[in-house]
């Protein structure tokens, strides 16, 4: 991982053993937006990991329905307006498992 | 940073004038320093009721969580005692896609949140730079504005005053009672979302445990920052904890999570309710008059759903009516 990449890891670390705790469990979204945003920099790299992990926090809002949603794998298209899992609950798209 | 900001700050700052407009009509004298918080307190009140759509949406949301109880339950039968990491993990999986399928979510969400951070920062810039500093005039806040709020005095304190950079004990005293306003009502926040909305399963465990521990190092960090913060600021930050409490306590009270320990005493207090109004119905019917609404609204939940007679809260004695018979008392 490159530099960018573990000093934003690090610091969604910190944010998961610092700030979150004292939230409770909020996210609608498994994994957690901050989960999902150390894979995502983790598969992808900071800069298209980021763009990601900010996505995911936008769509994670009062009007959408949470849910399973995994990082896309690499060469799997990145954006999407919904879930990137298209409700297979078995089947895990998930990019740490492929 | 300045450029990014300075849309909200424009915002905050005309928030802030047209609440001290709003208090200097009904009568409050404009140069005192309580019109001021009070100004304060009002961009408060205001961008809490902007986001009040938001809070309405997510209750909504958590609506249906009722009836998809048993599925739940389902899943958590497949993986109880299942402690590995794999298990919680696809248990985690499986309980989200529930919600999901079902359109329903117990969850709040980040945004909320997020989108006060920015609020907060654009205040503590106004407080500092445009009425302590000499950034100058913004939005409706004119320099004469500026110096009559700079000259205002909170109990001998001047809103930008923070504990560390103030002269005088007046404002220390103000500046440490707010802070110790603000530890209360974040703590108490705190301690109420743990103590009561959150199931069993997350009291315990590491994550718990942690939680515990920063409930109560929390303050201490305020301690040590709050005496940086202006004494506006602080006035801004209690408020907002206060107005955080009371929503998340109408939440706990309705909207309790399963199986948490608010859940348990919300369905005592509908147990209750219900016992009161079938002894009611038996002694006078015209008194179920007063129970009409939430009797429709019962029945709306009702509506279609075969898990209806899980609820046993509603069983119990003969008077018991169908929504046959409510309309049948009531009309």
């Amino acid at each position: 991982m490159t530099v960018a990449g573990r000093a934003l890891t690090g610091a969604i670390r910190g944010y998961q053993l610092v700030v979150s705790p004292l939230t409770g469990p909020r996210c609608k979204y498994h994994p957690t937006c901050s989960h999902f945003a150390v894979e995502a920099i983790q598969v992808h790299g900071a800069f298209v990991g980021t763009g990601l992990a900010t996505w995911r926090v936008l769509r994670c809002n009062p009007w959408s329905n949470g849910g399973v949603d995994d990082v896309p794998a690499k060469g799997e298209r990145l954006f999407r307006l919904t879930r990137n899992n298209a409700a297979m609950l078995n089947q895990s798209t998930s990019a740490r498992l492929t | 940073m300045d450029t990014l900001l300075y849309p909200l700050e424009w915002v905050v700052a005309n928030i802030v004038v047209i609440w001290h407009q709003i208090w200097t009509f009904i009568g409050l004298d404009p140069t005192a320093g309580i019109t001021w918080a009070l100004a304060i307190v009002g961009l408060v009140v205001t961008i809490r009721a902007a986001l009040i759509p938001l809070f309405v949406k997510q209750i909504k949301a958590s609506r249906a969580m009722q009836l998809i109880a048993p599925d739940l339950k389902k899943v958590q039968d497949k993986y109880k005692g299942k402690k590995d990491q794999a298990s919680r993990e696809a248990m985690s999986r499986e309980t989200m896609e529930l919600y999901s399928k079902h359109k329903t979510n117990p969850f709040a969400s980040c945004l909320p949140m997020l989108i006060q951070a920015p609020i907060f920062f654009a205040l503590f810039r106004v407080l500092n730079y445009n009425l302590g500093g000499d950034a100058g005039p913004i939005g409706l806040l004119s320099q004469d504005l500026i110096d009559q709020a700079a000259n205002a005095t909170f109990f001998g304190a001047h809103l930008n005053e923070t504990f560390f950079n103030s002269e005088g004990m007046s404002a220390k005293i103000v500046s440490a009672v707010l802070i110790i306003a603000m530890v209360a009502t974040t703590f108490l926040t705190q301690h109420q979302l743990t103590r009561k909305n959150l199931p069993a399963s997350a009291l315990e465990g590491p994550m718990a445990q942690q939680q515990k521990i920063l409930m109560y190092a929390l303050p201490f960090i305020f301690v040590i920052t709050g005496p940086n913060f202006p004494v506006g600021v602080l006035i801004y930050w209690t408020t907002t904890n206060i107005w955080t409490f009371g929503q998340q306590f109408y939440v706990i009270r309705n909207n309790p999570t399963p199986g948490s320990e608010a859940e348990r005493q919300h369905k005592e207090r509908l147990a209750a309710k219900a016992a009161r109004k079938a002894a009611r119905r038996g002694e006078d019917p015209n008194a179920v008059v007063i129970e009409q609404a939430p009797a429709i609204e019962d029945e709306s939940k009702r509506s279609g759903q075969r898990q209806q007679p899980k609820r046993k809260n509603r069983g119990g004695s003969k008077p018991q009516a169908l929504p046959a018979d409510d309309t049948k008392d009531e009309s």
